[in-house]
């Protein structure tokens, strides 16, 4: 297995390609720097003879890959290629004409160089519209790059090891030896899909840490707005009763009132949407935080604990069909919302007459996350209006993560609406999904880099720390039907799952949790949990109670 | 021998003069100077990866990789390996759709 960590380990020049560039020296893509070609979808050729049709100086083939000698512009198909350069001394150096890679004759292999993905993404960057205009977009002004830079220094702010309230002691109260934290929710009518999120959320290493730090202290709260209905205060409350040591079942009944007053449209004692929940909490937490502070601060910049745990930045590229001109914009989100890979299990593959050895007929999460990043052409009732072109285009629409969040909140989106018949059915398909997830790929550096084809080129923003790593932490699953379900949570704390039923904690095998048909996915920053998974033995002080009653001990 | 040994053998004399080009060739002409080969081979992409043609060769290819170990692998082995599975596996209703786009250019094209 590759021994270093990052993934993109540039490949090194071969011996030929290494020589050839010593012998030319600055010169040696100039031949080809007027012969590219860009088309308005983004790949660049090798379009020397404009008027010939390109075919093998040997076979007059023009079927299929043919490689273009940087020496003497001469033709070569895969086959017969290597006579050249036997023949010639010095032209071992060849592009794959239709995707702008470099061939090294002798090695019968691609080799890299940045120098020369530098000449192509620079003369793709060129040709196409908005020239100027999309450098600024895809070379970020240095200036943004350390605005992340300090949001990332605000996660660590909600490190654990700043507060001064923690004292180390083990609870020993506990009837098991289950870690602090973990304390059933009682359901208090079809509340289950409460009692999942808060569970989740609560055991956010960001939010955990914010609230057992005592960010947010309720008195001061209180003095400060003059309203009685704080929906901090009361997830407050609830993270001093789940981690206080009590193991009896708690009744969130505070909070259920103050949710219901924020969000009145969805008080009722009906199940609700587990992801709509949470969506409205994290509203509810920054409404009053903004109000507090006053400010008109976008999502992006806002620093209130919801947005600061869990806002990320969705970049979005339409590019028009015809000429090529890409427009991007920029939205703050929350969470991501996957439609399911299900297009692979479909019966178009049914025709197919060799089947791969590799089981491509289960729906992963990497399937889900490369649907939503994927380019997707949109449909000719949706033709947007293209500034360079001037009038109504087909286009096509891609998504990336332009900023991944501390927290990365994945809901799966389990409903089928049926226009036919009016009717919303939940996808009950078993969907796979990784302890330990890399985003990298997902990232707008790694999309719009493989816009330009296979380079190796370093952008200017490429995300080059590790904050791309992330390890899951909770899982809200759901079984059953779309208007009758239930919602548990899986919780991760130090390797052990514990699955939270409202009021029942267990221990789990991870197996079981592999096979739960998941719903909300919450991964953290592997940072941030692996801090938070060091040395969680601690309780909060309250001042109600002694913290050194002495209690049964557990075995 | 006169020729110098490294020189590659000179094709037959009567491939090269006179040679009238084949049906194929002449469709193929005329599909690159319309630009219709090039949105061809765009809409084949996008199909080859709607339907998950493109992620079964990339598993084809990782598999083979990861048995023969990185350094040991080159493009021209991995062309070798996937080109036979991956003719044989494109889906019929790919090739039935390309199949109707260049029956409608060429009508349109011999008008």
């Amino acid at each position: 297995m590759c021994a270093r960590n990052s993934i993109y380990t540039n490949p090194k020049p071969c011996k030929h390609l290494a020589d050839y560039k010593l012998r030319h020296g600055f010169n040696t893509y100039d031949s080809i720097r007027n012969c590219l070609k860009t088309t308005p979808n983004g790949r660049t050729r090798v379009a020397k003879h404009t008027t010939k049709i390109p075919r093998c100086s040997f076979c007059d083939r023009y079927q299929g890959r043919l490689y273009f000698c940087l020496m003497c512009s001469s033709l070569w198909c895969p086959s017969h290629i290597l006579l050249h350069t036997q023949s010639e001394k010095g032209h071992e150096v060849a592009i794959d004409m239709d995707r702008s890679e470099l061939y090294c004759c002798l090695c019968c292999d691609q080799v890299y160089d940045p120098d020369f993905d530098k000449v192509v993404v620079c003369n793709q960057v060129k040709d196409l519209p908005g020239g100027s205009k999309s450098k600024t977009n895809s070379f970020e002004a240095s200036g943004e790059r350390s605005s992340k830079r300090k949001r990332l220094d605000s996660g660590i702010g909600l490190d654990l090891k700043k507060s001064e309230l923690l004292v180390s002691m083990r609870d020993r109260r506990a009837k098991s030896c289950y870690p602090l934290g973990l304390r059933g929710l009682n359901n208090l009518g079809s509340t289950c899909f409460m009692n999942s999120v808060l569970q989740a959320l609560l055991h956010a290493p960001p939010l955990r840490n914010y609230f057992l730090n005592d960010r947010h202290n309720s008195v001061q709260c209180r003095k400060r707005s003059g309203e009685k209905l704080c929906l901090l205060c009361d997830i407050d409350a609830i993270s001093s009763a789940m981690f206080c040591g009590d193991r009896t079942p708690y009744t969130p009944a505070h909070f259920l009132y103050s949710w219901w007053q924020h969000s009145s449209n969805l008080a009722s004692y009906e199940e609700q949407d587990a992801h709509e929940f949470f969506i409205s909490v994290l509203d509810g937490i920054h409404e009053k935080e903004s109000k507090i502070r006053n400010s008109g601060k976008d999502d992006g910049d806002c620093q209130c604990i919801a947005h600061r745990a869990f806002s990320g930045l969705l970049r979005s590229d339409v590019t028009c069909i015809s000429c090529g001109f890409t427009s991007t914009t920029y939205d703050p989100c929350v969470d991501i919302s996957l439609n399911m890979d299900t297009s692979n299990l479909s019966s178009s593959n049914a025709n197919k007459p060799i089947k791969p050895d590799e089981k491509t007929s289960v729906s992963t999460l990497s399937g889900c996350l490369n649907l939503f990043t994927r380019a997707e052409r949109l449909g000719s009732d949706q033709k947007l209006h293209c500034q360079n072109c001037q009038e109504l285009r087909d286009s096509s629409k891609q998504l990336s993560i332009r900023r991944l969040p501390l927290v990365l909140c994945l809901h799966i989106k389990r409903v089928e609406h049926s226009l036919v018949r009016k009717i919303s059915r939940k996808i009950n398909q078993y969907m796979q999904f990784p302890f330990s997830l890399d985003m990298t790929p997902y990232l707008s550096s790694s999309i719009v880099r493989s816009k330009f084809g296979n380079r190796i080129f370093t952008f200017e923003y490429d995300n080059s720390n590790s904050s791309a790593a992330y390890e899951i932490f909770a899982v809200i699953a759901h079984s059953g039907m779309l208007e009758s379900g239930h919602y548990v949570t899986y919780l991760r704390l130090k390797n052990q799952w514990y699955k939270c039923d409202d009021a029942w904690i267990s221990e789990v095998d991870e197996g079981i949790v592999r096979a739960s048909q998941c719903y909300m996915l919450f991964y953290v920053q592997k940072l941030l949990y692996n801090k938070a998974n060091e040395d969680s033995s601690f309780v909060r002080i309250s001042p109600r109670r002694d913290p050194f009653e002495s209690t049964a001990g557990c075995s | 021998m006169k020729h110098s040994v490294n020189r590659p053998p000179t094709p037959d004399a009567a491939e090269d003069q006179g040679k009238e080009p084949t049906l194929q060739e002449i469709i193929n002409i005329k599909l690159i100077e319309s630009g219709e080969k090039e949105r061809l081979m765009e809409l084949l992409r996008e199909r080859l990866i709607d339907c998950g043609w493109k992620d079964e060769m990339k598993a084809l290819c990782r598999a083979h990789v990861k048995k023969k170990g990185r350094t040991n692998v080159t493009v021209d082995d991995l062309v070798h390996l996937i080109t036979p599975k991956g003719r044989a596996s494109v889906p019929d209703s790919v090739k039935a759709e390309l199949l109707q786009r260049i029956r409608t250019f060429l009508m349109s094209a011999a008008l």
